[in-house]
């Protein structure tokens, strides 16, 4: 049987998300490695706590980069809700978390990835700014640095945690979703059933790129 | 070992400022170009390669006249000490006797304790890449020797031994003193291994801080966010996992060739 594939991403889109998860990824790690001392050991790989430092401050930069141009790309199609039908599917979760008969038909993004975009792009320019602040401590006032630290790791609770539901619900927990991000085509199924509105939308506006694989 | 404690009676400082230089030739601190801020003063603040300096200051008295005080600062070696609990890399730390020593090699420049500290005393040496400040003279306490700044004191105004021996004694001279004298240091961040016997109200001597406390802010990030955090993380990775096993995935919904619908949940 022929198996109808759509395309979901384009590359530009798929480097720019894993510019920003490599980088995020990579600054929890180096930065849980310094804030615990039980965790210390991720630095030896790095050249210890003043290697971790330095890889924490680079990919800093290159998560800024990455953060703004994820922001440029996708603020309109995930960082605007529409109302009513965004709340609807907040209140079903989307039928992810418990069943639900009938789901909302959601477009491209969902109210729920909506969430997350803007939790990463709002906390994500909260991290760089606190960051910044603790990289060069001298150029403001003592009394506003010493509150960035506490403010960075709350960024961080924040952020992991949008990030593992994010991660579960891009892999195991909807599975079909994960080629999304990988080579970007996914099934004709898994777009009806998450996206629906995008599917119908892509099909009228003759947009709907389509491969059959064998 | 012993809890160790110095005492620095302002009342007996002549501002000479040998504990200054003694300080320098023990712990081979350099001397560097400073500036003239017009007071004898020198340099103006702590700096990464003057771990104690003599603060001159005068006091215009409530009968015209103007008296000169001589405050040796420098760290407090607090026993709650703000800059061990931020430092990541436990450079700072806790010596067996209640001081707070620096292992300038465990040391990443990350300047966490400079806002962290309530005195405002450690200072970063960029060439190094480190931070530098006061440790007691922990080489020469653990050799039984007083620290180089009371050897070298020659009025009397700096004295070192035991916690023990020497409370009662900053005591007894607070008392003798009498007036406005009080003793500053044994009442805040759970008691410093430094202590001031002040001749003057506390609040006359400049950048003495009156209530010195660890910040709120350090209290919320370290006791209360750092756990917070890794509960939470746990409880999402937790959560997660729990709802595969229980709920189980959304998965598509296909249309098989007949119209039936299969899958989904």
């Amino acid at each position: 049987m022929k198996k109808e594939m759509i395309q979901a991403t384009s590359a530009y889109e798929r480097f720019i998300h894993w510019l920003l998860a490599l980088s995020c990824l990579l600054l929890c790690l180096t930065g849980v490695g310094m804030m615990y001392h039980s965790l210390n050991v991720i630095g030896v790989v790095m050249g210890g706590l003043q290697g971790i430092k330095s890889v924490h401050n680079v990919t800093g930069v290159i998560f800024l980069v990455a953060l703004l141009l994820a922001i440029q790309m996708w603020w309109k199609e995930a960082g605007i809700f529409v109302f009513p039908e965004d709340w609807e599917w907040t209140k079903a979760a989307g039928g992810y978390l418990w069943h639900v008969d009938k789901v909302p038909e959601v477009g491209k993004y969902n109210p729920g990835q909506k969430m997350f975009f803007l939790t990463v792009a709002l906390c994500g320019l909260g991290m760089v700014a606190t960051g910044l602040a603790m990289w060069f401590p001298f150029y403001f006032p003592m009394e506003i640095v010493r509150w960035m630290y506490p403010l960075h790791v709350l960024g961080f609770a924040v952020i992991f945690a949008f990030f593992f539901v994010h991660l579960y619900l891009g892999t195991i927990g909807s599975p079909g979703s994960l080629p999304a991000m990988l080579n970007g085509w996914v099934t004709r199924a898994w777009l009806r059933t998450q996206h629906p509105k995008w599917l119908k939308e892509m099909e009228e506006t003759g947009s709907l790129v389509i491969r059959d694989d064998d | 070992m012993s809890e160790k404690m110095k005492v620095i009676d302002v009342s007996k400082c002549t501002g000479c400022r040998g504990c200054q230089l003694a300080c320098k030739q023990w712990n081979q601190l350099p001397a560097k170009q400073t500036k003239n801020v017009g007071t004898y003063q020198n340099p103006p603040e702590l700096q990464p390669n003057t771990w104690t300096l003599v603060r001159f200051q005068e006091i215009k008295k409530d009968d015209g006249s103007v008296k000169w005080t001589f405050r040796k600062e420098g760290c407090m070696h607090c026993t709650d000490a703000a800059c061990v609990k931020v430092c990541p890399s436990g450079a700072l730390h806790h010596t067996e006797f209640g001081t707070v020593g620096i292992a300038q090699e465990k040391c990443i420049g990350c300047k966490e304790c400079m806002s962290a500290c309530p005195f405002e005393v450690p200072r970063y040496d960029s060439e190094k890449n480190k931070v530098s400040k006061c440790d007691l003279c922990f080489s020469r306490v653990a050799e039984n020797l007083p620290p180089a700044c009371v050897k070298a004191c020659p009025t009397g105004a700096l004295s070192f031994g035991d916690k023990a021996d020497m409370l009662p004694k900053a005591q007894k001279r607070v008392a003798q003193l009498g007036g406005d004298a009080s003793l500053y240091g044994d009442g805040f961040v759970g008691g410093t291994h430094v202590a001031y016997v002040l001749q003057e109200k506390p609040e006359v001597y400049v950048k003495l801080p009156r209530n010195p406390q660890v910040p709120l802010s350090v209290i919320i990030w370290k006791d209360l966010l750092k756990p917070v955090a890794l509960l939470g993380a746990g409880a999402v990775v937790g959560g997660a996992l729990l709802h595969y096993l229980i709920h189980g995935p959304k998965r598509p919904v296909e249309i098989t060739e007949d119209g039936k619908k299969e899958g989904g949940n």
